[in-house]
């Protein structure tokens, strides 16, 4: 049966609802920044910001690539704000916006997307003893998750932390609805064998 | 009976609670039955804590809105290129000596008025490249600007404040001699207009180009100097001084010579370059230094 940690991760209050109808509120507020206002731009800064951030961050790994990425994104919203009429998700227009100027912003630094960093594993932390098997746990699947490619750590952080759907990945990612399954795919693969290779027994 | 692949896409999902209570039942009784499923569910439970764990502490950068929006307010660079240049003309505008605007309105008017009285219409073209001559040889220069050596401290280069003074007092007396052309209009038939601008126009283009080029080679007074005698030289009657110089030689270098003043193009162009030779005078500390305060 499922262990108490398991459900507990998955009944977990999250921060934000999941999959709602879109308030009337969101509407409102990116019709003002198409009306040119600035409050509103720092009012869906103040409701959006820290998804924004983690979404980018989660991307490029890197605090201060993360933090212009999001704030180019937003100027690329107060100048596109108005193609917004609430037939999505207001978070997942968003960050469709972040993922489209972190891949830019990456390919302009040229961060290789390559086989390397899929299968580059990160060395084993030092002192296993002095960890709690939580612990250990804990930082391989860490270790796991950065060596995915940004595109793999994209749908994971999408449908886990952001609460999106597998066709609301999809828009985001700009990619098909295969892609995003496959991708969820090779990410359990992937982890799996790096667990295995860590000797978890209970995860064989 | 729903394929396992079914479960193993939905698995992520259930993880992340985006089910609704019919498919979690029914993923759950397929849970009971495998453990291949229980193990993937375990992992992607482990990916989400993991996720979520690291995500917790985030917080949103600090005032990146308003970077943005100060990103979005900001003149872009063509506006600012106008903005840079409509201040440098007005700065320089009030850099250039005072008494010069007043002083070639005036002499204008002057003259003018005694065109207009003695029903002369040539006399604009005698008089307009004076007076934008003499304007443009106190330009440029330490005999002529207090503030020379603070403008040329500025990140400025000389080349670019002596054109902007240029284009505002060529400007200033392209519009002098408009006015006194379209006052001339009550003594010349209307027509006239066009061949009369033509007249002055060439001749003050290229002595203003002129002067500017021998004050700041020379200094203001030489450059005075220079380009009123070329250009009163033509209007000089050699014949009637004495019979000495009354030869035919003369006379036909005389008349190449006054014809060279009607050529309008050949004046445009040859001004082109006696402004270029100026602008790139004004970057040569050498030129600059020749003409000391006198």
């Amino acid at each position: 049966m499922i262990s108490y940690a398991v459900s507990n991760a998955i009944t977990e209050k999250r921060p934000w609802p999941i999959a709602m109808a879109e308030p009337e509120y969101n509407v409102e507020l990116m019709r003002r920044i198409a009306a040119r206002e600035d409050m509103a731009l720092c009012e869906l800064y103040a409701a959006y910001g820290q998804r924004l951030y983690a979404y980018a961050l989660r991307l490029t790994n890197e605090p201060a690539l993360a933090e212009d990425i999001v704030q180019d994104a937003l100027v690329i919203v107060w100048r596109t704000a108005g193609r917004y009429r609430g037939e999505g998700r207001l978070a997942a227009w968003l960050l469709g916006i972040v993922h489209h100027t972190a891949i830019k912003a990456m390919r302009h630094r040229s961060i290789p997307i390559s086989d390397e960093m899929v299968t580059g594993l990160p060395a084993p932390t030092d002192s296993p003893e002095t960890q709690t098997q939580a612990n250990q746990q804990a930082q391989w699947v860490r270790d796991g998750l950065q060596s995915l490619s940004p595109e793999h750590r994209a749908v994971l952080e999408l449908v886990f932390y952001q609460g999106l759907s597998l066709d609301e990945t999809a828009k985001v990612c700009n990619c098909p609805l295969g892609t995003v399954k496959s991708r969820l795919s090779y990410a359990r693969q992937h982890l799996r064998g790096i667990l295995s290779r860590q000797n978890v027994e209970e995860w064989r | 009976m729903t394929a396992h692949t079914y479960f193993e896409e939905h698995l992520p999902l259930y993880a992340a609670g985006q089910l609704d209570g019919a498919q979690r039942a029914e993923i759950e009784i397929h849970l009971a039955g495998c453990p291949e499923c229980r193990a993937d569910l375990e992992l992607w439970a482990a990916v989400s804590g993991e996720i979520h764990t690291a995500n917790r502490p985030l917080a949103a950068p600090p005032a990146l809105a308003e970077h943005a929006l100060d990103q979005i307010h900001a003149p872009n660079r063509l506006t600012s290129a106008f903005l840079r240049t409509w201040q440098l003309l007005r700065v320089q505008a009030l850099l250039v000596r005072h008494e010069m605007w007043p002083a070639s309105a005036l002499v204008m008017l002057m003259g003018v008025v005694v065109a207009l009285l003695a029903d002369r219409v040539n006399f604009i073209y005698f008089l307009a490249p004076l007076v934008a001559a003499s304007s443009l040889a106190m330009l440029y220069g330490p005999e002529n600007d207090a503030a020379m050596e603070l403008s040329l401290a500025t990140p400025t280069s000389p080349w670019k404040i002596l054109l902007a003074r240029l284009s505002v007092v060529s400007g200033y007396n392209l519009l002098l001699s408009l006015g006194a052309t379209l006052l001339l209009l009550f003594i010349a038939p209307p027509g006239l207009l066009g061949t009369i601008i033509l007249g002055w126009l060439g001749p003050l283009t290229f002595l203003s180009a002129l002067a500017l080029l021998l004050s700041i080679w020379l200094g203001t007074n030489q450059a005075i100097a220079v380009a009123y005698g070329l250009w009163l030289l033509q209007y000089i009657p050699f014949a009637a001084i004495g019979p000495w110089l009354d030869s035919p030689g003369l006379a036909s270098a005389m008349a190449v010579y006054r014809q060279f003043w009607q050529s309008p193009l050949l004046l445009l162009l040859l001004s082109l370059f006696l402004i270029g030779l100026a602008l790139w005078s004004a970057n040569r500390p050498v030129f600059r230094l020749t003409s000391t305060p006198s």
